[in-house]
């Protein structure tokens, strides 16, 4: 619940932002003032969606959340701020607005990754909007001076020029093996995105979850197991390893199509730190075969 | 309060205690009027954001409004069935089970679940679909059959009977939308609860004996097994340029039938 002792007192509870509880919402992430964080009986804070029309300052600078079931973010950059952003999601913008590309290094990786390989920065002065091209819900993500958080491919919509990009290799995978054929899979993706605010400023950080999004603070050693495309962003505190699951009593002892036409591939999420999924994840098509290898800190379970 | 006064439900007709806000069996708002179109269809409600119902000694909450999630807390022996692929997520401790299901290799041609997963002991797990709509709380009793869209179906309580139906006739098969099979869900001794998810909003309404309707096949959803279905070809002609049929599915009554609104269009012939 949040604590509006007095108007200069608020905190906001989703980012923990202090500010003047006058207005209507948080100026940094955009939540409602006011609004009683909904949790869940099992723990998981529902994402407060920012209400319609919300500002959010960042620098100089404000973004608009328009809309509330694919919901643009509406930025009036100020001059000598900036953002950059993946290039498909940019839904509008003024003339004045001056659009470059970022320059990334491993292009080779991230084209043979799936990721972006173009990344692209707006400066100010001006007015330059973004949308996704699916039903959901947007995250402002504040980031503190020093504060990183890892999220998964493909989720991220914008970043503030204060926030640095970063990747690495997610670690979760396996192969299956058809005849001759090897074949890698990566649950959830080969790499993932890592933004820091590096310097002494905070930055703002925006990311799409398809659907409605939950969150959950997992205390240290504790532990859950999420559906792989259903994670959205996790601390760089949380530990993950691939969870492999085999439900049991299939026709008894008989396996018609073998042990993987009924198993479960998992991302098991480790605390401390926070943890983010979507409730509307891309299907995951389970490969077919047998396991022949997978990441080393794989855990399995046989029911 | 007097606690034997009670607020009748409209949408499952289940009693709850007065003070209520939501039903204890379906989730849906008490405070809220049942809303209906003029020409007769009855909006499913929409469930509130963390609302709670129980069925046999399990919880069931219902969070988000764009692609909601169904969380069961299970208690006691209950146990649940779902799509392999609707899982959210999971506490380590709940288990998992496949169930036994007849007709594997028809169901497997018929493009039916093949796997069809059983999850028990105590703890929580997760459900959601891969599309904006709807969760559909149907509290079955003993003695009622529901037949249901394939892959339609979230989740169901271990207590209801779940097999399906095969569709007669080749015009139904090939232009109805719904494949060779349906679900069919059917509470024998117990009562159970039947969560579907509709693409869309949801709507229902109740044929009497012998009224039909006509829908877009692939907008149909669930019906009571009494309601049958038929497929007509309406011919639209364009003069010297020929035509096209348009495939329609005739549902008669007696009993109840809900449709969903972001529908899955079949093409003409």
């Amino acid at each position: 619940m949040p604590q509006k002792s007095d108007s200069r007192a608020y905190r906001c509870p989703w980012c923990g932002h202090g500010s003047d509880a006058g207005g209507t919402s948080c100026p940094r992430c955009g939540a409602p003032v006011d609004v009683r964080l909904a949790t869940t009986d099992s723990g998981w804070a529902e994402l407060p969606p920012i209400r319609d029309m919300a500002r959010i300052q960042f620098g100089q600078s404000f973004c608009q959340i328009e809309g509330k079931y694919v919901p643009v973010a509406d930025f009036n950059l100020s001059a000598g701020d900036g953002v950059y952003f993946t290039h498909h999601l940019l839904l509008w913008k003024d003339e004045q607005v001056q659009i470059s590309n970022m320059p990334l290094a491993k292009g080779w990786k991230r084209l043979f990754a799936g990721l972006p390989l173009i990344m692209t920065e707006a400066k100010g002065p001006g007015r330059i909007a973004f949308s996704k091209d699916a039903a959901g819900e947007l995250i402002a993500l504040p980031l503190d001076a020093g504060q990183s958080v890892d999220v998964r491919e493909h989720v991220f919509m914008i970043a503030t020029n204060q926030v640095t990009y970063d990747w690495f290799q997610s670690g979760i995978w396996f192969t299956t093996q058809n005849g001759k054929d090897t074949e890698t899979h990566y649950p959830i993706g080969m790499f993932m995105d890592r933004f820091t605010a590096a310097g002494s400023a905070p930055g703002l950080l925006l990311l799409h979850g398809n659907g409605n999004v939950f969150v959950r603070n997992l205390q240290p050693g504790q532990s859950i197991v999420i559906k792989p495309t259903a994670l959205l962003f996790k601390d760089p505190t949380v530990s993950m390893n691939l969870h492999l699951e085999y439900p049991g009593k299939m026709y008894g002892t008989f396996q018609p199509w073998g042990r993987w036409s009924s198993r479960y591939v998992w991302l098991h999420l480790r605390g401390p730190g926070r943890v983010a999924v979507q409730s509307h994840f891309e299907k995951m098509e389970d490969p077919g075969f047998n396991i022949r290898n997978s990441e080393p800190m794989t855990t399995t379970r046989q029911w | 309060m007097d606690p034997l006064q009670r607020i009748a439900c409209t949408w499952c007709g289940a009693q709850s205690p007065a003070g209520a806000t939501s039903c204890v069996t379906c989730g849906a708002p008490l405070d809220v009027k049942n809303l209906v179109s003029d020409s007769g269809w009855r909006e499913a409600p929409r469930l509130r954001d963390m609302s709670e119902l129980k069925f046999g000694a399990s919880t069931c909450q219902v969070e988000g409004e764009i692609v909601p999630v169904a969380e069961i807390t299970l208690g006691g022996t209950d146990s649940i069935f779902f799509e392999h692929h609707v899982l959210l997520w999971k506490d380590d401790t709940v288990r998992m089970d496949v169930m036994p299901l007849q007709g594997g290799i028809k169901r497997a041609l018929a493009g039916m679940p093949f796997v069809v997963s059983i999850a028990s002991g105590q703890g929580r797990v997760a459900f959601s679909r891969d599309a904006a709509g709807e969760l559909v709380m149907l509290p079955l009793h003993p003695g009622m059959e529901m037949d249901v869209r394939e892959h339609a179906f979230l989740l169901c309580s271990h207590t209801v009977n779940y097999s399906y139906t095969r569709i007669a006739g080749l015009r139904n098969i090939l232009f109805g939308g719904q494949g060779m099979f349906m679900d069919r869900f059917i509470a024998q001794n117990a009562p159970g609860l039947l969560v579907l998810h509709g693409y869309g909003n949801v709507f229902e309404r109740r044929l009497a004996a012998g009224e039909s309707i006509i829908l877009e096949p692939g907008a149909f959803l669930y019906k009571d097994a009494s309601v049958t279905m038929n497929v007509e070809t309406q011919k639209l002609t364009t003069g010297f340029f020929g035509g096209v049929g348009m495939n329609l599915a005739r549902m008669t009554g007696p009993g109840r039938l809900g449709i969903q609104s972001m529908y899955h269009h079949h093409h003409t012939e």
